[in-house]
């Protein structure tokens, strides 16, 4: 099945797959090997062999997930069925690319017009002391690109499209 | 005298009477708790052998009624009432009207409750013992223009404090005169909703001050001996979130001196029981007695973790009419101890409060750790309360050890469903700063701010993502993963026994 998570001002496609009691992840394109248990409002995790206790409680849609340094909510929607009950916004329309907080635009790894694949890095966005890579959320072609390397972006903005 | 007590009422709430009752069972003895309407399903009042309806869940029509618990007290006919901190643990008509009734206040006597826990009382009384005191007011004002004048007098920056005060409520910091009438007016405001008291003093502010405070015993037939320092700089709003002992700040000669200033004043106003001595440090190292809280402290935890004091049963046993035990040479700071105040609020969002249902609550242990918590999973953290959830302890050989193993502690404890102070913690015990014990009480104001760790995020995608899928094709109400309590314990327990 595949997911959009909708997590700390940014959308990441992840699709689950059931193997041998465990389960095939994929997220933007980086594959995982993800063993689960799941005890009441625990889970612990194995990824690729790494261990993770989390807290998860979901209410609807919203997951909010509680590791010893983080409390995140994360919005899960079916991306093969959309929710959004919006026009034309079909899973394989234009992903647009936003800042997840204020911050400022260090680097941009694209061009407008270049090809990319999902999980490809187009920008890097420093907020907070901390550069985080912006990652193309779908493969495609960089079909709008307003981020400018040295730009104070707010949250939100938008920084590019892919389609 | 000696008397011996068989039940104990405990007039508190929350992990506070948790941890009396525990000292009661010590002890042999039968605790008694008293709840509100909001309290039915507390874990004092489960962990209790019985418990007693006070009122409803606002404070003033249950846990401050006075002639409520001595009502209690008398039906469940206890020889002693513990008061815990908050409250009406230093209400000095409390302890009045609990002698009047009969029974035995666990704490000082109430005129010296009426001495020391006013503040401007107190530090009359310090400067007649000779210890020394930040300038300011010695009086309380009640008029606006006087604080000014005297603000003005003093010299900015200034603090105003409510005169029946503590726990930071009814507290500011003024930087200069034409904030002065504004905070005045706050402060008021705040110290009679907390206090039904809005008479303010002012005092000069101390910048960057270390906040330590001075752990006193003292028994009925004159002894008095200091539990040497706490060290209570880490603090938000004024409260106090990490504290510790020894701390790294004072040096034997400072310790010994803040613990004779201490006993002198204890052995002045005729103290008995347990107390603490509240001192500013400056930047010079020279402590300014600030208040003294005539009762147990919330953060008596790191004291007994290195003195092997149980300092709650010793409040009984002193109530008792018990000589003190040991003499001051007999108590040494063995390692180091750490205490993590774990509250329901969201440090990412100005320290909101986060009420909501315990869905899962592991608690950690293993050597060193003591986790001092009121609470359980499928408990709800109600609105009306301060939401203290758990004070955790770490103890160890020295600071590094005793902070290798809170940072163990923390990682190990999970509380899932509402927001708790947790993960900063986690962010203050891997401080440069803190790590070299170099902090004042400005501390968490200048701690960077969390940064979004993108391993994090991509953690967070996928738990959500197997749990989505795991629960694929599921009714929507089976989704919800948090139960709500069964209504028998709420109607269960009801003014009376507990099954």
């Amino acid at each position: 099945m595949i997911f959009d998570a909708a997590v700390a001002g940014r959308t990441l496609r992840v699709s689950v797959r059931a193997q041998d009691g465990a389960y095939t992840v994929d997220l933007d394109g980086r594959h995982f090997h993800v063993e689960a248990l799941f005890d009441g409002p625990f889970l612990s995790l194995s990824i690729d062999g790494r261990r993770h206790e989390l807290g998860i409680v979901r209410r609807g849609a919203t997951f909010t997930v509680t590791s010893p340094t983080q409390v995140l909510e994360v919005e899960i929607r079916d991306a093969a069925r959309p929710s959004d009950p919006s026009p034309r916004r079909a899973p394989s329309g234009p992903a647009r690319v936003t800042a997840p907080m204020p911050g400022k635009v260090v680097r941009v790894l694209v061009g407008p017009g270049q090809a990319v694949t999902a999980g490809e890095g187009l920008l890097v966005v420093e907020a907070m002391k901390m550069e985080n890579e912006l990652r193309a959320p779908r493969a495609g072609v960089v079909l709008d690109l307003p981020a400018r390397e040295g730009q104070a972006v707010e949250s939100g903005a938008l920084l590019a499209v892919v389609g | 005298m000696s008397r011996t007590f068989r039940k104990v009422l405990v007039a508190n709430r929350g992990e506070i009477a948790v941890r009396i009752v525990r000292a009661c069972r010590d002890l042999g003895l039968t605790p008694v708790a008293v709840f509100s309407a909001a309290d039915r399903s507390a874990l004092h009042v489960r962990l209790a052998d019985e418990a007693h309806l006070l009122g409803d869940a606002p404070s003033r029509e249950s846990y401050l009624r006075i002639d409520r618990v001595i009502d209690v007290a008398r039906r469940a006919e206890v020889d002693a009432i513990h008061p815990g901190y908050g409250f009406l643990a230093e209400n000095a008509d409390f302890a009045r009207a609990v002698v009047e009734a009969g029974f035995v206040f666990i704490g000082p006597r109430s005129e010296t409750i009426a001495l020391m826990g006013e503040k401007t009382s107190a530090r009359r009384e310090a400067v007649a013992a000779g210890v020394p005191v930040v300038p300011g007011t010695l009086e309380p004002l009640s008029d606006d223009a006087a604080i000014a004048r005297e603000a003005a007098a003093i010299g900015y920056p200034v603090m105003l404090k409510a005169a029946a005060g503590g726990g930071g409520k009814g507290l500011r910091l003024v930087a200069g005169p034409e904030e002065i009438l504004a905070a005045t007016a706050r402060a008021r405001s705040e110290a009679m909703s907390a206090f039904g008291d809005d008479r303010v003093y002012v005092e000069k502010a101390i910048l960057r001050p270390r906040h330590i405070e001075v752990q006193v015993l003292a028994d009925e037939h004159g002894h008095a001996v200091h539990l040497f320092e706490r060290e209570c700089s880490i603090q938000r709003r004024h409260q106090k979130v990490v504290e510790e002992s020894p701390s790294p700040f004072v040096t034997p000669k400072l310790r010994a001196h803040m613990g004779d200033l201490s006993v002198r004043l204890v052995k002045r106003a005729g103290f008995v029981n347990a107390g603490t001595l509240e001192f500013l440090v400056d930047q010079d190292g020279a402590p300014y007695f600030l208040e003294m809280n005539t009762r147990l402290q919330v953060e008596h935890p790191v004291t007994e973790m290195v003195t092997g004091v149980d300092i709650v049963a010793l409040q009984i046993r002193i109530a008792q009419g018990e000589p003190l035990p040991f003499r001051q040479e007999d108590l040494i700071q063995r390692g180091h101890a750490i205490e993590c105040r774990v509250y329901a609020e969201d440090p990412d969002h100005g320290f909101l409060p986060s009420p909501g249902r315990i869905a899962g609550f592991h608690s950690p242990g293993g050597p060193g750790i003591r986790d001092d918590s009121g609470v359980y999973a499928g408990y709800e953290v109600g609105v009306h309360y301060d939401p203290l959830l758990s004070k955790l302890v770490a103890h160890g050989d020295d600071r590094a050890h005793a902070i290798a193993r809170m940072t163990r502690a923390v990682a190990e404890y999970r509380i899932v469903g509402l927001r708790t102070t947790l993960p900063l913690f986690a962010r203050v015990l891997q401080d440069p700063g803190f790590l070299a014990g170099e902090f004042d009480t400005s501390f968490l104001e200048s701690l960077p701010p969390d940064h979004q760790d993108p391993e994090q995020v991509d953690l967070a995608a996928v738990a959500a993502a197997v749990m989505a899928f795991r629960d694929r094709g599921r009714a929507p109400e089976a989704q919800a993963s948090a139960e709500r309590p069964s209504p028998w314990w709420q109607a269960g327990v009801r003014d009376g026994h507990r099954a």
